[in-house]
């Protein structure tokens, strides 16, 4: 029975309707609460800074809609959200091919599978600050280690400073983050794969369908929740990345590396336009929104059947 | 409830320890980091011989800007700050420090203090701040490794061929010595400290005169930005300075480079920490042999309203005596006082009188977009720099700098 069931005035139950929803409220109320101080509040504060001309020190002044007109002439805003898109898909793809085919891989009894699911699980646990720099120092030209080994094995010039051209800065940085963030995808599969009855896979099996058509007609559609929440996880957090430019690149060879959150940061804590910098976060506010509805929407979430 | 009681009783403590270091007299004072050791030992010092401490907070240099303002903005700024000199119009201009006119001027030795810093301590006729550190950029060559490529050791060179020939030599000795170093990584700071004397020098600029047109490209900026590409290209440089964004600005040290440009308090740095590094210091030459310098440091500012400034008043004075000023001296900070200049240098490294005759060529940029232009590892010098040394085109990286500066400087006006 789902929260919304028990919440429901059922026939049974002979109490007053108004009753019942008035104790939904208190229920509720702890939770609308945190919501509305840490949420509502503080995004309502942020339009009110989005109408000023906000400087981090000194007197703000009232200016209307003017740092959302700036933003549409902002070359080096259109170049973030360039950017973070490009981010975003490529490192989205690259999770799920890994996660799935490790999420089907531990899911099966066998031996040792508890070191495989904890080994894999434990780069999630490091903050991804930490991971960043032990990264940085992993890629380092002089001391690090990822190039002696690629060198021995013929892949890169010994000297070559991965950190100082985009593409294989860029593939460091992708590669960390995957490595970072894989297991909890596959931890979110994992689950989703578990809840899957073993008799609906013998029952295809027995009406004579392949390995590859139970997976295809059987697994990912009753997969479609738990992908659901993991692409939206996995795309809202690549949209919001930061750290892991600001710390590993400072926004990369020649600030090709600007997420929007970055150029968010440099507006608002740099260049001081904290109004400025509102009025981008409540447009990357927006955009997230429509994304998740429109993932939601591909994913058919809400529908019983698909 | 036990557990609230045992809470409450937590907090009045945390409180009366909060209230008792308050009444122990503590200043709060913050510094960037990268100066070297010079303010770490005097406050050292100070606090061995005072009553009151001074309790002082290292903060990244290229943040320092942006946190010193958060801090003010949310009620918790430090008493004081060491302040890049560069940045004081802005807090003053902002009205976020303490007025010093009246106790400055009182300073009998006012007269002799650094005048370019007081000049940019004083806002509307108001001091708002005072020289703390000087320095200034200036060559240095590392004099084993000279030996070792069969040059002089004791004689510095004077052109850039000379620099790049000698590089080569040194690169040559082994595979993991190189012969010149510099953080290109889009260092800002680094660059305009350590490659812009080379144009300086030849009558060039970045900005004009009234800070409102960027004036970056110019013969005498290609001329430089040649000379570093030509030595990247020649493999004289170590790899890891294309993406070096300050951290390994003092690489000098390792005693694996031959030349690099650095600063005042790197010549404190190297003489006090690696006595095992022989090194000459000279002034650095432009692309046309004539020498030019920055002239760097920060200014001591008191946030305004602080309940410490006389504790902070206190130390300052401390720093201008002849006992202060020689301990920082001795770690690289050059004298900010005219007046015992040349006693405070008597027994030091002769090394550091090269510092002070920078002084004589220097120059100081003054803009009020500092951060935005040039600071800023995101800012149009600190990619132009990466661009054009690094990149593969070099004619597109003068394009885009000219224009994203210029742009900046419009959208302030």
């Amino acid at each position: 029975m789902t929260l919304a069931d028990s919440l429901s005035p059922s026939p049974r139950r002979h109490r007053p309707k108004r009753r019942s929803q008035w104790k939904g409220v208190l229920y509720i109320a702890p939770a609308m609460a945190l919501v509305i101080v840490f949420f509502i509040l503080p995004v309502l504060f942020t339009f009110w800074m989005s109408l000023h001309k906000w400087p981090l020190i000194g007197a703000s002044s009232f200016i209307g809609l003017r740092n959302y007109v700036r933003m549409f002439s902002d070359t080096r805003f259109y170049s973030a959200l360039g950017f973070t898109a490009y981010y975003t898909v490529i490192i989205t793809i690259a999770i799920f091919a890994l996660a799935f085919p490790l999420a089907i891989f531990v899911e099966r009894q066998r031996r040792m599978v508890g070191v495989y699911r904890t080994a894999i699980f434990m780069p999630v646990v490091v903050g991804l600050a930490s991971a960043s720099l032990l990264w940085v120092w992993f890629g380092n030209v002089d001391s690090g280690f990822l190039n002696p080994l690629l060198a021995w094995l013929g892949l890169v010039d010994p000297k070559s400073n991965f950190f100082a051209s985009f593409d294989s800065a860029f593939v460091v940085i992708c590669v960390m983050v995957v490595w970072k963030v894989a297991g909890f995808t596959m931890i979110i599969l994992l689950t989703g794969l578990q809840a899957i009855p073993t008799e609906l896979g013998e029952a295809a099996r027995i009406d004579g369908a392949n390995r590859w058509k139970r997976f295809i007609y059987v697994t990912l559609p009753l997969m479609r929740k738990t992908m659901a929440l993991s692409l939206i996880l996995s795309v809202t957090g690549s949209i919001l990345a930061f750290d892991q430019f600001y710390i590993m690149t400072a926004g990369g060879p020649q600030n090709k590396m600007i997420t929007v959150v970055y150029y968010i940061f440099n507006q608002s804590f740099v260049s001081f336009n904290l109004g400025y910098g509102a009025a981008m976060s409540l447009v990357l506010l927006a955009i997230l929104v429509l994304i998740s509805i429109f993932q939601l929407w591909l994913l058919r979430v809400g529908e019983d059947r698909p | 409830m036990k557990i609230s009681k045992l809470l409450a009783a937590a907090s009045l403590v945390t409180f009366c320890f909060a209230a008792g270091a308050a009444q122990a007299e503590t200043l709060q004072m913050w510094v960037r980091s990268g100066i070297g050791a010079s303010f770490t030992k005097l406050v050292e010092a100070y606090n061995g011989s005072h009553d009151d401490k001074i309790q002082m907070t290292e903060v990244p240099f290229s943040e320092l800007v942006q946190k010193y303002a958060t801090a003010i903005a949310g009620g918790q700024a430090p008493d004081a700050l060491s302040l890049d000199l560069i940045y004081n119009p802005a807090f003053a201009a902002a009205d976020q420090l303490e007025d010093l006119t009246d106790w400055a001027k009182a300073l009998p030795y006012f007269a002799s203090l650094s005048p370019s810093h007081v000049k940019l301590g004083t806002f509307e006729d108001k001091i708002y701040g005072l020289p703390l550190s000087v320095e200034t950029s200036v060559f240095a060559w590392n004099k084993d490794l000279y030996k070792k490529a069969g040059l002089d050791p004791d004689k510095a060179p004077t052109t850039w061929e000379e620099i790049s020939a000698n590089a080569a030599k040194i690169r040559a000795i082994s595979d993991d010595t190189y012969g010149f170093y510099f953080s290109g990584g889009g260092c800002g700071g680094c660059m305009i400290f350590t490659f812009t004397p080379l144009t300086w020098g030849a009558g060039a600029d970045i900005l004009s005169e009234d800070g409102k047109t960027a004036t970056i490209d110019t013969p005498q900026m290609r001329k430089a930005i040649g000379y570093y590409r030509d030595m990247v290209k020649a493999g004289v440089v170590p790899p890891g300075a294309a993406s070096d964004t300050g951290t390994n600005f003092l690489s000098i040290t390792n005693g694996k480079i031959g030349q690099q440009n650095l600063g005042a308090f790197a010549i404190g740095t190297l003489v006090t920490e690696h006595p095992d590094i022989h090194f000459g210091v000279s002034l650095i030459p432009s692309v046309d042999g004539k020498t030019s310098s920055f002239a760097g440091g920060d200014n001591f500012v008191i946030t305004k309203g602080s309940p410490r400034a006389a504790i902070a008043k206190n130390f300052l004075e401390y720093a201008y005596s002849l006992e202060g000023q020689k301990v920082m001296a001795k770690y690289g900070s050059l004298p900010t006082r005219s007046d015992i200049a040349a006693e405070v240098l008597k027994d030091l490294d002769p090394r550091m009188q090269v510092g002070v005759d920078a002084i004589a060529v220097a120059k100081t940029p003054y803009t009020l977009q500092f951060n935005d232009l040039i600071n800023s590892a995101n800012g149009p010098w600190a990619s132009f720099t990466n661009a054009a040394i690094f990149g593969d085109d070099v004619d597109g990286a003068f394009a885009t700098a000219q224009e994203e500066m210029q742009g900046i400087i419009d959208n302030a006006q």
